[in-house]
């Protein structure tokens, strides 16, 4: 985010776009509310009817994969009715001109067309947007898991800034994190293209500052995604032999999930460290308890970058131990120097010490959770607020973009629109919540829903059992009969094991990101 | 520009007079606010501070020079120069008669720690005023809802002492309005919409009334399994392990059993707010099906527990051998996004210090 | 004619101010009483929380949540009925469903049953009948009145009525000749006070809200005569209409404002037709809307039925009642003349002080205030009712005596008998009795005996009466009309009417009376509205005149169940 969430009570005009805030982010959407009630307006654009969409002056429904559509058309509208922040664009940014020129051509109606919502409700929204003092916007992977999930993150900034609305309070581009620590490992480095604090691994200096650090001299070029490497396991040219899963529920979580168990099982080596044995550990050769939350110390960052401490409350069960001492244990054994490590303190002061965004950290100094980073030196008081000055290379960028369809469409042999998420009650693969007592009393099972008039025109009543087919595979479900679903569009979660339904999907990811399209997919329903 | 803005108070510093000391405040304070600020500890019942303050309990009233009542502190704003006396023998005696009454439309004012945060809120005061004294006897108010079978929030309204922080909290921290008052005076019953189970209402299970409750009326369920576990209660302060917004939370913990959690009312992303998983969604940590010991897979295909030496040597001697065989660009790293910060950055220095490549990855693309 | 769908109530009342109350009627009447699937539309139509709207309508005791519902009589028992048939009457008509009412307003005409939008009254089931509000009798001591001058007059309810006989002479007047604040200062130098009880000056309350910033200002009419005892709104508006209308009409010209809400009690149900008739008429000609009297004076007005709750009467729970919310009162500061009506600079009177304009402006500021006995300023319609000859709305010069008014005006108590106490502000001020029965009728007079005059209801209670029985059903009365948000007042009433109804087993006089005291002691002083402060009141007086009956009262319910 590049705004704290106190500043989410105090947008004038809030932009919520691909999130379904209230299930994903209760504690985020708490602040919205508040914001609401203080008189804040709202645009939601979600292809189903969410409790956000039910608070939203403006709420647009549309279609799975057109988002890019839709802020085309807003930006035009921006720039066409003169609401351009142009003290912002000379100053801050560069590319205004191009861009400008560029949205000409994407009028609301042709958006309109695009996205099945009426071009009035598109200029509505552009106008709330424009005119909002200030303006914020609030995404997740509604945005982000698609083909183009770039381009739409890309087409969100175009618009923030051509009304200025970044470096202020209240205002933003603020994506919301979905698992507790996913900015963590990005911060900690687990990517392919940075070392520690985002420093990119083809940059010279750092390949070799790290070489230096870590002893021995490491690839000046980014490695492989994950999804590269499922595919390529087992190969024989570039092949994947050997993989080390750390806490994750690979073959349930991840898309298309027939080839995902085909490619750990071609593994000579597979390494799992969890705290239950997963469907994914299922497959591994060696498998080592971890400690969980609770059993742990441990640092970890949330979605405004805050930087805060965990702690060990109760002993682990039987031998389990922390997954950093297991990784150390391991790489020890193999002989690699630098593990040595006594204790998790040790482990993060080491990172404090590689990664500028963290250099004015240390254990000690964040155990009141006080900081955001970056905290580039002892004594800084962190940043809650980016670009308030100056964006981190100098200009905002504007990006031409245009719009494609998604990977794939709806056919006489797909007709209908999946689109995938997440629940309140649930939380991904339910290897947690699915063992807490009493959430299965609000959640008991897995449902498709649909929308009463298509459940009516396919003869569907609440209950009844359906196969879901698209073009990898299919499963059963029962049907929830609802309005939240749009026509032609049905929902479900990935969180119920026995209703797999990454089977169907992975119909393509994003160029740039790999990040899977788990936001849409062609399916065919089929009474049972 | 909307008046969004306008709503903030001035920084102007003020002063008044608090129990013969000269203070400073600044505008838009509260009386409450500023006596809280210098510890005169009033005593309150319908307080939260993080609601509009209400005015309901009048517990928290003071005198103020020159107004013939005394005047609730939590409503009322300080002004320049206004002389508040907080702990006059009268002031004394409204609270010790408020409070008896109170303790006398309750079944009972003893309720076991683990029921909220707030819950011993009530028991303090009366111990404090030595309100039980068993006067104004009468009728109890409230009726407990034994019906709603929900596993998390017990409504035990023969308790309730119709503050309201439960429907506020839900109100304004939640947004949800999934409770309210209904009937008036003594029969005010805490509801959801037609007196149904709080399953089939706008409640999202978060929570926040049961931790806002001063009386233990609304309660923990799931820690309360746990009150008659022997130890004594005790906080750990960590974060919550679901989302990342990062909420602040106390684990509650007696002896080696986690038996509940609390929101940690100064955390900075949350200050005060949970959800359902983060409040009720703890006890999978010492879920019998947890692994205790390392698995390896044995010539039969299966896995069995083995000892940690010869796990670790297998695992080692496994990416050693695909070294070997196919090159430092077989290995990959996938770091999770749920572990902390030592496990991911342990596993990318695994692959670049241990392989000398950037093959890692982490969870964020599913 | 068939009924109207949800869609068509809701689309009817959405965009009018302060809709809920209407729309809810709108069901009620509809259907006879509100269903789930009502409420469920409403919260939906008017995007209010459905739990808040559930909780809310059980707040109202005449909106009914199951049959026979709206269609069941409801009988008054009131403190004045209770003492004449209204229970006996209950009993008699248990068959047709009927349940009791608290006091409604017809205490000099008993005994008041509603069936449906049907106001009867008569003392057994068989002689019920419709019967207009008692026209006040003209003033028996031949004083000049402010209020009731014009009242007699034939026609005086329709709109060429009022005008022959003096009506809309002051609003031309104001309008012709006189700037906004040159009104505010006549109210204010007549000394008008409000006459709903509080007694603020009506006039500082009008400049303060001329003068405070925000728009549109409104002005709320309260004619939510709760008060047991007190039925004058009743009678101004049932025929006087049309000075209540001049008299806001002049408010909003004194004030800026362009709104105006009257706030009906429910239990009039002609009058709503009466005032909405002479509003539509004073409409259509051109006496309210948008060119009032051809001077560009921009206002209108809207009726709002009330749904049977005391405690809107005040006027935080009016304002909160108009608005949809939870009808508690506000916590002030901020006051209304700042922040009332969506939060908007407004003025809340009485109907009686809204009357009593129209005239002030008039005939002037030094007429009025000579009106008064003595030092004291103007006129008070006291409501009279109970054990006296000719119980019914007296509008007396502020200042005369008491005795005056109860046994020259009004022919003192019925033959053989003697008046034992008699209330004060309906049942507010609890009772005077004895010595203190010689007072003038004035606050400052009355406030030295520990009472006040307040709306000026007075019920009498001759020496037949049982006095622990009088308090006991006053202070069941406001246990029953207590909204449940100050810790005081929703324990304090319930405890005191307990121990009123001897339910409190063996305590001693000693014991009984500490408890009490301490129990309204705290009230008065931490109560958080007039209800809650006022009502010990009933048990300081009842302690203070009538010590044995308490006694003999505490001793029996120690000895066992009533």
């Amino acid at each position: 985010m590049s705004n704290p969430l106190r500043d989410m009570e105090h947008p004038d005009v809030i932009f919520a776009i691909g999130t379904n805030m209230t299930e994903c982010h209760p504690v985020a959407a708490t602040r919205l509310k508040k914001a609401l009630a203080r008189g804040a307006r709202m645009i939601v654009a979600d292809p189903r009817k969410i409790r956000l969409a039910s608070l939203a002056d403006v709420y647009l429904p549309i279609r799975v994969g057109s988002d890019v559509a839709l802020l085309l058309a807003m930006a035009h509208v921006i720039e066409r009715d003169g609401l351009v922040n142009w003290e912002f664009i000379e100053a801050r940014t560069a590319g205004g001109d191009d861009f400008l020129t560029h949205v000409k051509q994407f009028t609301p109606e042709w958006a309109a067309g695009i996205c099945e919502v009426p071009a009035a409700d598109i200029e509505r929204a552009a106008r709330l947007y424009g005119e909002g003092a200030p303006s914020a916007i609030y995404y997740t992977l509604g945005i982000t898991e698609h083909i183009c999930g770039v381009d739409n993150v890309k087409s969100l900034c175009n618009l923030a800034l051509m009304t200025g609305n970044l470096g202020v309070e209240g205002g933003g581009i603020n994506p919301m994190r979905g698992q507790n620590n996913i900015q963590g490992a990005g911060d900690c480095g687990a990517i392919p293209n940075n070392y520690p604090g985002f420093q990119p691994v083809d940059d010279p200096g750092n390949c070799a500052k790290f070489s230096t650090a870590y002893g021995r001299e490491i690839d000046c070029e980014r490695g492989i995604t994950k999804v590269t490497a499922l595919d390529r396991c087992g190969m024989d040219e570039d092949g994947i032999h050997a993989m080390l899963i750390d806490g994750e529920n690979t073959v349930v979580t991840d898309p298309d999930k027939n080839h995902c168990e085909h490619a750990l099982k071609s593994l000579d080596h597979l390494v799992v460290i969890d705290i239950f044995l997963t469907d994914t550990a299922e497959l591994a050769d060696v498998v080592f308890p971890a400690t969980a939350w609770g059993e742990t110390d441990g640092v970890q960052t949330n979605t405004e970058r805050r930087v805060q401490r965990l702690r060990q409350a109760v002993r682990p069960p039987g031998e389990a131990r922390p997954d950093w001492w297991i990784i150390s244990q391991i790489a020890t054994r193999m002989g690699v120097p630098g593990f040595e490590f006594a204790e998790a303190k040790e482990v993060f002061n080491e990172l404090c010490g590689l990664s500028p965004i963290y250099a004015g950290l240390d254990w000690d100094r964040i155990a009141d959770g006080e900081y955001q980073w970056p905290v580039p030196e002892a004594g800084h008081p962190g940043t809650p607020r980016l670009h308030e000055k100056e964006f981190t290379n100098g200009r905002g960028l504007f990006s031409i973009i245009g719009y494609r369809d998604p990977a794939e469409v709806i056919s006489e042999e797909f007709p209908v629109w999946l689109t995938t998420g997440r629940r309140l009650q649930s939380y991904h693969t339910r290897t947690q919540t699915g063992r807490s007592a009493g959430i299965e009393y609000l959640l008991p099972n897995e449902t498709l829903e649909v929308n009463p008039d298509d459940a009516a025109a396919w003869g569907l009543e609440n209950g009844a059992m359906v196969r879901m087919s698209s073009a990898r595979g299919s499963i059963e479900i029962p049907v929830k009969v609802t309005g939240m679903s749009p026509k032609g569009t049905v929902f479900t979660s990935f969180s119920f094991a026995n209703v797999p339904v990454n089977v169907l999907t992975g119909s393509g990811y994003d160029p740039v990101t790999q990040t899977a399209e788990l936001k849409v997919c062609p399916v065919r329903i089929e009474a049972l | 520009m909307t008046g969004l803005r306008e709503q903030r108070p001035a920084d102007r510093v003020l002063e008044m007079t608090l129990d013969g000391e000269p203070v400073k405040f600044t505008e838009g304070e509260t009386i409450y606010e500023v006596a809280e600020r210098h510890r005169k500890d009033v005593p309150t019942l319908c307080y939260d501070p993080r609601l509009e303050a209400f005015g309901a309990c009048r517990l928290c009233v003071v005198e103020v020079e020159g107004v013939r009542n005394p005047v609730a502190s939590c409503t009322t704003p300080a002004t320049d120069g206004m002389i508040v006396k907080t702990r006059t023998a009268i002031l004394e005696k409204h609270r010790k008669t408020l409070l008896e009454l109170v303790v006398s439309e309750n079944r009972n004012v003893e309720v076991d720690e683990l029921s909220g945060y707030a819950s011993q809120e009530l028991t303090e005061l009366v111990d404090r005023y030595e309100a039980r004294t068993g006067r104004f006897a009468g009728k109890q108010s409230g009726t407990t809802n034994d019906a709603d079978r929900n596993p998390f929030i017990l409504r035990d309204y023969d308790n309730c002492i119709s503050c309201y922080r439960c429907v506020r909290v839900c109100a304004e921290q939640e947004g949800d309005y999934a409770i309210s008052v209904m009937n008036r005076g003594f029969a005010t019953q805490i509801t959801a919409e037609f007196g149904r189970d709080l399953r089939d209402s706008q409640c999202t299970f978060c929570g926040q009334c049961v931790q806002t409750c001063p009386t233990g009326a609304l309660g923990d369920k799931k820690a309360l399994r746990d009150a008659e576990t022997p130890g004594e209660v005790r906080k750990t302060r960590s974060i919550c392990p679901y989302c990342g917004v990062g909420c602040s939370v106390d684990l509650l913990t007696k002896g080696e059993k986690l038996v509940g959690v609390l929101p940690a009312m100064d955390g900075p992303a949350n200050e005060g707010a949970l959800c359902v998983k983060g409040q009720y969604a703890f006890d999978f940590v010492q879920n019998a099906d947890r692994l205790g010991k390392p698995l390896i897979r044995r010539d039969d295909g299966e896995l069995h527990e083995c000892e940690w030496d010869e796990a670790l040597d297998f695992a080692a001697n496994g990416f050693k051998e695909a070294i070997a065989k196919h090159g430092r660009r077989s290995v990959y790293g996938v770091a999770s996004g749920r572990a902390p910060h030592e496990a991911a950055y342990t596993m990318q220095k695994f692959i670049r210090a241990g392989c000398g490549t950037n093959y890692i990855d982490n969870c964020s693309r599913a | 004619m068939p009924s109207p769908s949800d869609q068509e109530l809701i689309g009817r009342w959405k965009g009018e101010p302060a809709p809920l109350l209407p729309l809810l009627h709108a069901f009620h009447d509809r259907d006879g009483w509100l269903t789930d699937e009502a409420l469920a539309a409403v919260a939906a139509g008017l995007r209010i929380p459905i739990a808040d709207l559930y909780g809310t309508v059980t707040f109202y005791h005449h909106f009914s949540r199951q049959p026979p519902g709206k269609a069941a009589p409801r009988v008054c028992t009131g403190n004045v009925c209770g003492l004449n048939g209204g229970r006996e009457l209950l009993a008699a008509l248990e068959g047709d469903g009927a349940t009791p009412m608290p006091c409604a307003g017809r205490c000099d005409d008993m005994v008041p049953v509603i069936v449906g939008d049907r106001a009867l009254v008569g003392t057994s089931a068989e002689s019920l009948v419709h019967r207009a509000t008692p026209l006040p009798a003209p003033n028996p001591g031949g004083r000049e009145e402010c209020v009731f001058a014009g009242i007699r007059e034939p026609g005086r309810a329709t709109l060429a009525g009022y005008r022959k006989s003096g009506g809309y002479a002051a609003l031309e007047k104001a309008v012709g000749g006189m700037s906004p604040s040159g009104v505010v200062e006549v109210l204010t130098a007549s000394k008008l006070a409000g006459r709903g009880g509080a007694g603020f000056p009506t006039g500082v309350k009008w400049k303060a809200v001329a003068e405070a910033a925000g728009d549109p200002k409104c002005i709320v009419c309260n004619a939510d005569e709760g008060e047991p005892g007190c039925f004058k709104d009743r009678a101004l508006m049932d025929h006087d209409p049309f000075a209540v209308i001049e008299g806001m009409t002049l408010a909003a010209y004194a004030r800026g404002a362009r709104v105006g809400l009257i706030y009906l009690r429910y239990e009039y149900p002609e009058t709503v037709g009466i005032l909405e008739g002479a509003i539509g008429e004073a409409r259509a000609a051109g006496m309210l809307g948008g060119d009032i009297l051809g001077s560009g004076m921009r206002f209108d007005l809207h009726v709002r039925r009330g749904a049977g709750a005391y405690i809107c009467g005040e006027e935080g729970s009016l304002l909160n009642s108009l608005e949809g919310k939870h009808p508690f009162p506000r916590n002030k500061p901020p006051y209304p003349v700042t922040h009332g009506f969506n939060n908007k600079p407004t003025v809340v009177n009485n109907v009686e002080t809204l009357a009593s304009v129209p005239p002030i402006v008039a005939r002037g500021a030094d007429w009025y205030r000579d009106l008064g006995e003595g030092e004291h300023a103007g006129t008070k319609v006291i409501c009279l009712s109970g054990d006296i000859r000719r119980p019914g709305n007296y509008e007396v010069p502020i200042g005369i005596p008491l005795r005056t008014l109860l046994d020259e005006w009004a022919g003192g108590p019925g033959e053989g008998r003697s008046i034992q106490a008699v209330t004060m502000a309906g049942l507010s001020g609890g009772f005077l009795a004895g010595e203190d029965l010689e007072v003038t009728l004035d606050e400052p007079c009355i406030r030295a005996k520990g009472s006040f005059l307040g709306a000026g209801g007075i019920i009498v209670f001759d020496d037949r009466r049982d006095m622990v029985r009088a308090a006991h059903d006053a202070m069941e009365f406001f246990a029953h009309e207590s909204c449940g948000k100050c810790f005081p007042c929703r324990i304090g009433t319930q405890r005191i009417t307990e121990r009123l109804n001897g339910g409190t087993g063996a305590l001693s006089l000693d014991a009984w009376l500490a408890e009490i005291a301490d129990i309204g002691e705290t009230m008065k002083a931490t109560s958080a509205c007039g209800l809650g402060l006022a009502a010990p009141l009933v048990t300081d007086s009842l302690v203070r005149y009538f010590p044995e009956q308490v006694a003999a009262h505490v001793e029996n319910a120690a000895a066992g169940p009533a």
